[in-house]
């Protein structure tokens, strides 16, 4: 491989302890999927060693050697969750195509290399006494479930996750109904999830109202709900499962800088004080789903 | 990797009023927050002047989320609505780690009233900021800096009223969304202001068909980026010839021939700002080329650069 690797920029800790780098990382896999879908592997040990379920890349779509030169389009970086990490050296990341930056992304190739910022953002908590993670994810919030399933999995929790799409053909993951009455995304069971997915054409149901059937069941000590993907969902997961299990969501917000200067990307929160603005890059983009002022979110 | 004072080669020092920068290329104002959230991605400590996001008197909530930014071609449009944590907390909070770079940095103020801007910049005087930007031209707050940017009376009474308030070098940052720029710069070099710097943001607005709504929860808001460029060059070179104060040009500078472009048509020094969300070492990058590029033409000084357009034939 003719690519350069290893930092291009200096990476120091910030004052507040956290671990950011800058990285021209080498493309190991670039992969088109169903239903629009893209993987990128790249091999990031920097970053690998240090990330956690639902911290996110900062990627720079163009060719790293290009920076020098304004671009027309995709002016800038675009965020993704970290969707694996590959034995501490590579990491995954699992993109819908939807505008010029992830087409951009897709016509990337093995033997190039990505500019990219991470981890950035608070991830997923996960608390001591976590002994089940209901995990809901829809439509693109697919991406960061198989890195939380297998860190949760590792640490001896157990994973329930519950995907929704709107058809079988609208996932990244080929749907599996081997079973009759239950589909499966085996990617996910692969890596230790007890996996039930919901298509609403199929199943004629929401995965929010997967969750609410089935949340008697898995309500106890020691659960907890993890939910990624639209707006729309998670409002519905909290008001679902707010009341008996703690909720944590992962937010998306249009952002520019990626790490907290120029807020960009706030989400209204209620603080003791009334409503506080919160960055999704820097202070999420995961949060508690009680402390998101839900009424005030949204375009 | 030695301290910028260390290299050899040719003079980059700017001198704004009684403050001296090591070399020409700033952090505009609004990109790097207070200095802090970009640490580690490059060394900032390089550059001439960091300008911190703009404070005001008191906190600002800022305008509502969803969408505060938008991409635009070769460009994006923000409403910000200058979010800040107020004077106070960035003197108390804030200043020291920005300063623990070891370069120059310039707080930047703006208020409702001249008095505010007057009370900001007098917490300030006591401070170690090497000089105060006074923001006249912030596009996004509808009661704030627009009613004074876009009118050279009030904008004079803006600098009038900070003068006193502090020794500190002033610098007035002018909107380019005026009839006549060089009238507004020609008033705040008279009211004191020890240098300008131009331009700000270009009103603007993205609307998203599907909905039929403007995308930014502002409405409109300011376009900033390359998209810019040529249209921050004219301004620069025309108010470079209409105040002897030095200029600061900025506007979708991406690379050091931009920056060189703005230098040309007059600027003493330049700022970056969109360019660092993309490449948070872009300020570095521009500053080596502006060095490679005077030794390349055998120039001593950047002073012997600035101003030093020759304009061609026609009128
Ligand atoms: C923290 C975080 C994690 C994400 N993780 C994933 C992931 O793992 N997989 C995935 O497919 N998508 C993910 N997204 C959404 C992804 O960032 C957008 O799909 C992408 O930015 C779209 O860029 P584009 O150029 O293809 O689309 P365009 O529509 O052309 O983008 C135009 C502009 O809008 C911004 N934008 C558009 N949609 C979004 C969005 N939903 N969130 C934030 N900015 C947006 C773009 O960044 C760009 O600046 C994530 C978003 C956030 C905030
Ligand atoms: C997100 C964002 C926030 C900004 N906030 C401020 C601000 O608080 N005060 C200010 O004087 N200018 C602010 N600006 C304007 C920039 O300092 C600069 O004048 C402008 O963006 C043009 O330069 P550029 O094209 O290189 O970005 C902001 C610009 C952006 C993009
Ligand atoms: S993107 Fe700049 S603060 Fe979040």
């Amino acid at each position: 491989m003719t690519t350069r690797e290893g930092p291009s920029q200096p990476t120091a800790e910030g004052t507040d302890g956290r671990l950011v780098h800058r990285l021209e990382a080498p493309i190991l896999e670039s992969a088109r999927l169903p239903a629009g879908y893209h993987r990128l592997v790249v091999r990031a040990p920097a970053i690998g060693a240090v990330a956690q379920p639902g911290q996110f890349l900062h990627v720079w779509c163009h060719d790293p050697t290009t920076i020098g030169t304004p671009p027309a389009a995709a002016v800038l970086r675009r965020p993704y969750s970290i969707s694996r990490v590959w034995s501490g050296e590579a990491v995954e990341i699992l993109l819908q195509v939807r505008g010029v930056g992830g087409r951009m992304l897709s016509g990337r190739r093995v033997g190039e290399s990505l500019d990219l910022i991470g981890p950035l953002g608070k991830g997923f908590r996960i608390h001591d006494d976590l002994r089940t993670a209901v995990v809901v994810a829809g439509g693109s919030g697919i991406a960061p479930v198989p890195f939380l399933t297998e860190t949760l999995v590792a640490r001896g929790v157990r994973v329930v996750a519950l995907v929704g799409a709107a058809d079988d053909d609208r996932m990244p993951f080929p749907v599996d109904r081997a079973e009759p009455g239950r589909a499966t995304l085996l990617p996910l069971e692969a890596v230790g999830a007890e996996v039930t997915f919901v298509a609403e054409a199929v199943e004629g149901k929401l995965v929010s109202e997967a969750l609410e059937e089935r949340l008697e069941e898995l309500s106890g000590p020691g659960a907890e709900v993890m939910a990624t993907g639209p707006v729309a969902m998670l409002r519905q997961v909290v008001k679902t499962a707010g009341e008996s299990l703690p909720v944590q969501v992962s937010l998306e917000e249009r952002m520019a800088c990626g790490v907290g200067a120029c807020r960009s990307c706030v989400v209204p929160v209620t603080g003791a004080e009334g409503i506080v603005y919160r960055t999704v890059c820097r202070d999420g983009p995961v949060f508690a789903g009680g402390e998101i002022a839900w009424e005030r979110l949204g375009r | 990797m030695g301290a910028s004072g260390t290299v050899s080669g040719p003079d980059l020092s700017v001198q704004i009023g009684s403050l001296t920068l090591k070399n020409p290329v700033m952090v505009a104002s609004g990109i790097f927050g207070y200095g802090d959230e970009f640490r580690g991605l490059a060394d900032y400590g390089e550059l001439g002047a960091l300008v911190l996001k703009t404070v005001t008197r008191e906190p600002r909530p800022g305008n509502p989320p969803a969408s505060r930014t938008v991409e635009t071609p070769a460009g994006m449009v923000n409403a910000i609505g200058l979010e800040n944590v107020g004077v106070e907390a960035l003197v108390e909070e804030k200043l020291p780690l920005a300063l623990s770079y070891g370069t120059a940095v310039i707080a930047s103020i703006a208020g409702d009233t001249p008095e505010d801007f007057a009370a900001c910049a007098e917490i300030l005087d006591d401070t170690p900021v090497s000089a105060i930007e006074i923001n006249i031209s912030c596009p996004n707050v509808r009661k704030g800096g627009m009613a004074f940017g876009v009118d050279a009376w009030a904008s004079a009474q803006v600098v009038r009223a900070v003068r006193p308030a502090t020794r500190k070098p002033l610098i007035a940052k002018l909107t380019p969304n005026v009839t006549d720029i060089c009238a507004i710069a020609r008033a705040c070099a008279a009211a004191g202001a020890d240098a300008v710097s131009l331009v700000n943001t270009f009103s603007a607005m993205v609307v998203d068909v599907e909905t039929r709504r403007p995308v930014l929860a502002a409405n409109t808001g300011g376009l900033s980026g390359p998209a810019i460029r040529p249209a921050a060059v004219l301004r620069t070179f025309q108010v470079a010839r209409a105040v002897s104060a030095p200029v600061i040009g900025m506007g979708g500078i991406w690379n050091a021939s931009d920056a060189l472009e703005f230098i040309i048509a007059g600027a003493s020094a330049v700022a970056v700002g969109t360019v660092l969300f993309a490449d948070p070492a872009a300020g570095n990058r521009v500053l080596a080329g502006i060095r490679e590029y005077l030794v390349r033409h055998r120039l001593d000084s950047l002073q012997e650069l600035v101003g030093s357009i020759t304009l061609r034939d026609g009128d």
